[in-house]
């Protein structure tokens, strides 16, 4: 009970919130079968890309692999704020 | 003809033979015939934890080499009809039996049982792919932690790879007062990465100890909560449907309570 209230008011992030980004972390990696560098070199490569033809926060992008029926499907989230004009 | 599925984890110790007892004795309940078969060689432990360790004559490997008949080596239980046990050599390991022997028993087995439930070691080696071999689906267990789930999600992508897709998850020693303090996974975050269908969530229940000091599956048990859970999963197993409870957390005061008056 007093724990709780420590916690509370440290603002402590409850572990299973760290145990469930961690874990999402780690299988992609797992799954990919890349390190987390590589990850991050391939983040930034695509956000480069993209960047050409749309306006969008870098910070946002998100990149996950995620299993389907029979499948993986290397999925990214990537918030976009407008086109570029080409030109 | 029945059907053979492998329970299986990846991690040792997340409860696997606990489950195959459980379930394969509530799916006798329910008036299935069922044969468990312990692909741990070397290893052996479904036998103790069904509590039919002194009626074991022969094992698999008996009935691989040719010195028994199949039928002859299946412990029949006496507490409820139709679960017959395969056990496992002590003596041998792993490398002792080929994928291939291990399918021609479970395929045999399935011609005369509605279920062939194989307790698979753990790891990824040759126990596993002998236990998997003959499998048409699996039943992949898990506790709510990281590695668990971690080493069942490559499990998973094992099993997908020799084109087993029939899969479904059990997520064993759930303590809801730990998730409702956010100090444990929820089934929500692990089914969120394992995307697989989950058949059933078994909540941590010290009686488990004693049933397998006693040799007596906790499904005999009409009072555990885990014994409850185990016997819906026989049921969703078998078809129906049958909802997820939502386990409360246990309060202060009842907590105190139990203590006080339990």
């Amino acid at each position: 009970m007093l724990q709780r209230l420590i916690r509370f008011l440290r603002r402590e992030e409850p572990s299973s919130k760290i145990a469930s980004s961690r874990l999402k972390l780690i299988l992609v990696q797992d799954r990919l079968g890349v390190n987390e560098e590589v990850m991050k070199d391939l983040q930034q490569e695509i956000t480069q890309v993209l960047s050409r033809y749309f306006t969008l926060d870098k910070n946002q992008v998100e990149i996950d692999l995620q299993r389907e029926d029979q499948a993986m499907a290397l999925v990214a989230n990537i918030p976009i704020r407008g086109m570029k004009g080409r030109g | 003809m029945g059907k053979v599925i492998v329970i299986t984890s990846g991690k040792g110790g997340v409860g696997k033979s606990t489950s195959v007892a459980n379930v394969g004795t509530a799916l006798a309940m329910l008036g299935k015939s069922v044969v468990v078969v312990d692909a741990d060689i070397g290893l052996r432990n479904l036998d103790i934890i069904m509590g039919l360790e002194s009626r074991v004559v022969y094992n698999s490997m008996d009935v691989i080499d040719g010195s028994c008949e199949l039928e002859k080596a299946l412990v029949t239980d006496r507490r409820v009809e139709n679960l017959k046990l395969l056990a496992a050599s002590q003596r041998n390991n792993k490398t002792d039996v080929q994928p291939e022997q291990m399918k021609d028993v479970c395929l045999k087995l399935r011609e005369t049982h509605d279920y062939v439930l194989v307790d698979s070691p753990a790891g990824i080696e040759q126990g596993f792919e002998n236990a998997s071999s003959a499998a048409e689906a699996a039943l992949i267990v898990t506790t709510p932690d990281v590695s668990a789930v971690r080493d069942a999600d490559r499990i998973i992508g094992l099993l997908q790879a020799k084109e087993v897709y029939d899969l479904q998850l059990i997520i064993n020693r759930f303590a809801p007062n730990m998730v409702k303090k956010g100090d444990m996974l929820n089934q929500y975050d692990v089914l969120d990465v394992l995307s697989i269908k989950l058949v059933g969530i078994v909540p941590e229940d010290p009686s488990i100890v004693g049933s397998s000091n006693r040799g007596l599956p906790l499904v005999y048990d009409a009072t555990s909560e885990a014994a409850g859970a185990y016997k819906r999963i026989a049921r969703r197993l078998d078809g129906q449907n049958v909802p997820v409870p939502e386990f409360k957390a246990i309060g202060w005061f009842s907590n105190m309570f139990g203590k006080l008056f339990g």
